[in-house]
């Protein structure tokens, strides 16, 4: 942690980093697989102070709102650093963004300058222009894009902005000099899984609260690979939070993820679930289509592993405690479990220096950590990455929250759980009905571990509030908790679980409380399962809408070739309902209630932007109304199917 | 010392036939003669590591078996496995003690070569005063020969063990799936053999670990960790970069196990051959231990000049091989200063 740059706000992190980082390179950008192009510290802050000098020849003004709408790229980070070194904060957004949206948020914030990346997105600014008299400059990110009449370039404002810092120009710097720590850095809007965009505002000691408490160890030789969307909450925390340590952040995309890991062998990796469940079915395939000796030597190599890790959780103590137990339990099974670990240990390690080591040679070899978050991670996926060793640390927070609540760390890594909260974070588990506090309250044993409840919170990283909607602000907190709506619980090892989302639990008509969650990763195991949405509000059972593995399908013998052939064929239908009663049945731990009765296979897949967020979670009210038919046809029949 | 039990019966030697088979098909596997011509290519690593394996290593385990008072058939042992060349089991180490696995493996290929001719020569130099001693006693008993070491027979053995690692080479040429595999299984079936032989004995000849002297348990343990320390600090003594030094420790200290098995084997017999076995059991046995302890320790300490190295070397694959990483000042030891690629790209260099 001594590597850390602490300062008071994000421009001074900017400032700071180039003193003491230099030459080092602070981005890096593809051009092809073997070949990048480093951006040093020194520069981009170079960089960073023409642009900023530009926007205030542009008449942006300090805690201004300026637009940044676009993805993943270098001049997305330069204009970032623009902003901040002059005072203002920006408003991102990436390139899916709907029309309703932008015109929203333009005029929601208040936007005079905006950035734009594409060519598209200008047009798309453009043609809302007449409904927004406030804004007044559109700026074009991409070098390669054509600007149309009354839009400048990046470039050009560099430029302006160079030319006046030759002759003196100081005004960035006094604008640093100003920034209060409780100024905005950015305003996020979001969408989320449910509602209306809501301008989420975070001030800059919000971020600098987070890089001072996110727990790692780091320094100047790191590399980060870089996939999440770059305005995303979770992706900057990681930015700024490598910038503080002088890492080299390197932008990877999907489609080319799996040869960067190998050729940039990052040390540092955040992403959601999607890519972890991703990289886990690659590696499987890659097992199944190798040697059958290969295979049997990994499968030896995976017992082994799962023992040998057991017995060390279990004998430091990190391992998912969801009931109390008693000391002499503990004490009668330590010697066994450090048996089972002092047996397994020598074969463990031949094993995991011939096999394991392979496998993790395929995400790099070289990775210290790596982090999950926005959205649950499926625990067979948790296992598995931890068992071969690669260090998972599973995290939770929410935009509001900018957005770290809680992470594990290397030291403290409890599978199942999302680790402690973080220094100067306080949690709550609160009655979601009564408003009672479970959590902590010596009225239950153990100050009310165990105790399940909504997650409420108090720290440095919480939101200054939504922006004018002071309404939703004060429904949002609580006597200055924020009520983050997720259904969570103290483990007895003093890590948080989340249970599920409380807005998406059903209610059956019985009256019984489902979180969808747990059955829908559950759902996900199978390899016939791509995507799955439980439903069953105020119904008398639950249902599943499933998108069916095409890909699977035909690699094992069905001729379909789209996705509509397939949802109809009688055979198809049958695996599914077959894969649904063993994956859900009450022998894997599934109570009567959570029983799936009926199922209905959808012919498209979910897609970003569409039926899941940025992250992959489901928006599920938009499902519900796209597939409102489905929904209503698998309840009005009422009799259940069996086909 | 009473020490006549016939140790190995025949299958027993048949099994480690196998094994040894197996292990040296595997070492063949993981070489290609791209590793031959780097030794060329970059010879002071390699001539560091020479003098370490033929210079220190030797006279360390003449040294031990003197000063420990060694019977004359393990003090021979002893020697033997001080003089021999290093195996893969090094290479796998280097790897995971954060070493240059590249010298070790040109290392594992130079010492195998050069075993051919050195071996005779150490064993002539350090075993002369302990063959006198067990002539002695054999002609106290009333046979007429002297005891003399089979030098042809030595080296015969050590062809005939290198004829495996020639097919091991063509299988790697020919199908790349196979050698990869044939290289697993055979430190799964080194590890397996090992133990089965220590079981046995265990079992059949209980008494054997009772009657071994505690010294022989000293020197076996001892030529192995001797020859990580002072690998270690010779290489060190001569300005070697922390990536070498740790490969040539590791190299150093750990011997070719299998080939002193098929030497003994082919070239000794009774009554020296059973003691000579059962100290390679107990080397074999321990540098397991003591190196996967060391290769802990290294891989801790050289966490940081080994991140510095791989960061250095990826800017370089990524950025081109002009690029040149500036830390910031204070952040590199003082040993990687001038080059924190630890000579590994000609570009880091600076004076």
């Amino acid at each position: 942690m001594k590597h850390r740059i602490k300062t008071e706000n994000l421009a001074l992190l900017y400032q700071k980093a180039a003193e003491r980082f230099g030459d080092l390179p602070a981005f890096a950008i593809r051009e092809s697989a073997l070949e990048w192009k480093p951006v040093s510290y020194s520069s981009l802050y170079e960089q960073g102070l023409n642009l900023a000098t530009g926007l205030i020849e542009l008449g942006v003004k300090a805690r201004d709102h300026v637009g940044l709408f676009g993805d993943n790229r270098f001049e997305w980070m330069l204009s970032d650093y623009g902003v901040q070194l002059s005072g203002a904060a920006d408003v991102p957004r990436g390139r899916d963004v709907t029309d309703d949206e932008l015109f929203y948020i333009i005029d929601h914030a208040g936007i005079e300058v905006t950035f734009v990346e594409t060519e598209e997105l200008q047009n798309r600014v453009l043609k809302l222009r007449s409904r927004l008299p406030a804004l007044r400059e559109i700026i074009l990110l991409d070098p390669k894009a054509q600007a149309q009449p009354g839009v400048k370039k990046l470039q050009e404002l560099c430029d302006l902005g160079a030319a006046l810092r030759a002759k003196g120009d100081k005004r960035a710097e006094k604008r640093i000099a100003g920034i209060k720590p409780d100024d905005l850095f950015t305003l996020i809007y979001t969408s989320g899984t449910t509602g209306t965009p809501k301008g989420v505002m975070l001030t800059h000691s919000n971020m600098v609260s987070q890089i001072r408490n996110l727990p790692g160890y780091h320094n100047c030789t790191d590399r980060v690979l870089s996939v999440l969307p770059i305005w995303h909450i979770f992706e900057r925390v990681i930015e700024m939070y490598t910038l503080s340590f002088g890492g080299c952040t390197f932008y990877s995309s999907i489609s080319t993820l799996g040869e960067d890991m190998r050729n940039v062998e990052p040390t540092f990796m955040a992403s959601a679930p999607r890519l972890w469940e991703k990289l886990h079915e690659r590696i499987i395939k890659g097992i199944k289509a190798s040697h059958p000796v290969r295979q049997i030597l990994f499968h030896i190599a995976y017992f082994l592993a799962k023992h040998y890790k057991n017995s060390e959780y279990f004998i430091t103590d990190k391992y998912l405690k969801m009931k109390h137990q008693p000391k002499w339990i503990h004490a009668l099974l330590l010697p066994l479990q450090v048996l089972r670990w002092i047996i397994v240990l020598p074969w463990y390690g031949f094993f995991n220096a011939a096999v394991l080591e392979r496998i993790r040679l395929g995400a790099g070899g070289s990775l210290k950590a790596t982090i999950s978050g926005g959205g649950a991670l499926p625990i067979h996926i948790d296992k598995f990455f931890n068992y071969v060793g690669i260090p998972v640390l599973e995290g939770y927070g929410m935009t509001e929250t900018s957005p770290v609540i809680s992470v594990r760390s290397i030291n403290n890594l409890v599978v199942g759980t999302v680790g402690p909260p973080i220094p100067e974070t306080e949690v709550r588990i609160i009655e979601p009905e009564t408003g009672e506090v479970l959590y902590p309250n010596n009225k239950f044993p153990d100050d009310g571990l165990s105790q399940r409840g909504e997650i409420w919170i108090k720290g440095p990283q919480v939101m200054k509030g939504y922006y004018k909607n002071p309404e939703l602000t004060q429904r949002t907190f609580n006597d200055g908790w924020l009520r983050t709506g997720d259904l969570g619980v103290i483990t007895h090892n003093h890590c948080l679980k989340i249970l599920g989302r409380s807005k998406s639990t059903i209610v059956l008509s019985s009256g019984e409380n489902v979180e969808p969650e747990p059955i829908e990763m559950r759902l996900q195991q199978s390899q016939f399962i791509d995507q799955c949405m439980v439903v069953g509000q105020d119904k008398k059972y639950l249902s599943v809408l499933i998108v069916p593995g095409l890909q699977e399908f035909r690699m094992s013998g069905f001729k379909e070739r789209t996705m509509e052939e397939l949802v109809v064929n009688p055979e198809a239908n049958k695996i599914i309902r077959e894969e649904i009663r063993k994956l859900t049945s009450q022998s894997n731990g599934f109570k009567r209630y959570e029983q799936i009765k009926d199922f209905r296979m959808l012919p498209v897949t979910f897609e970003v932007g569409k039926e899941l967020t940025n992250l992959y979670k489901i928006k599920r009210h938009v499902v519900e109304k796209k597939f409102n038919h489905v929904i209503d046809e698998l309840f009005t029949n009422g009799a259940i199917k069996n086909n | 010392m009473e020490f006549n039990t016939q140790l190995l019966y025949a299958h027993d030697q048949a099994l480690l036939a196998i094994m040894i088979f197996v292990i040296m098909l595997g070492m063949g596997a993981s070489l290609t003669p791209d590793d031959f011509r780097a030794v060329i290519r970059k010879p002071r690593g390699v001539f560091i590591g020479f003098l370490s394996q033929f210079g220190l290593m030797p006279l360390i385990a003449f040294t031990l078996a003197t000063l420990l008072n060694f019977p004359p058939a393990f003090a021979i042992a002893l020697i033997l496995i001080g003089s021999l060349p290093g195996g893969t089991t090094s290479n796998m180490f280097t790897y995971f003690a954060r070493g240059s696995v590249a010298l070790s493996i040109s290392m594992t290929t130079a010492s195998t070569i050069m075993a051919l001719f050195m071996m005779p020569i150490l064993l002539k130099i350090y075993t002369g005063g302990f063959t006198a001693q067990i002539s002695a006693s054999m002609q106290a008993t009333g046979t007429e020969a002297d005891f003399i070491i089979p030098t042809m027979n030595i080296i015969s053995s050590l062809i005939l063990v290198l004829v495996p690692v020639a097919m091991g080479m063509f299988i790697r040429q020919k199908w790349r799936d196979w050698a990869k595999t044939a290289e697993d299984t055979a430190g799964f079936v080194g590890i397996l053999v090992i133990l089965y032989l220590l079981l046995t004995a265990f079992t059949r000849h209980g008494h054997l670990f009772l009657q071994t002297p505690i010294g022989v348990y000293i020197g076996a343990i001892g030529l192995g960790l001797a020859g990580f320390f002072f690998g270690y600090w010779f290489s060190r003594l001569l300005g070697v970069y922390p990536l070498f030094q740790r490969a040539i420790s590791l190299e150093t200290g750990i011997q070719n196990g299998p080939v002193s098995f098929a030497i003994i084997l082919l070239s000794f017999s009774e009554p020296v051959q059973s003691q000579m076995i059962w100290l390679a059991i107990l080397y074999s046995t321990f540098i397991v231990i003591t190196s996967s302890v060391i290769t802990l320790r290294y891989r801790k300490n050289g966490k940081r000049d080994w991140d510095i190295y791989k960061n250095t070397a990826i800017h370089n694959r990524l950025f081109g091989e002009d690029y040149v990483t500036q830390y910031p000042k204070g952040f590199l030891p003082k040993r990687l200063l001038s080059d924190p690629s630890q000579g590994t790209q000609p570009s880091q260099k600076r004076f």
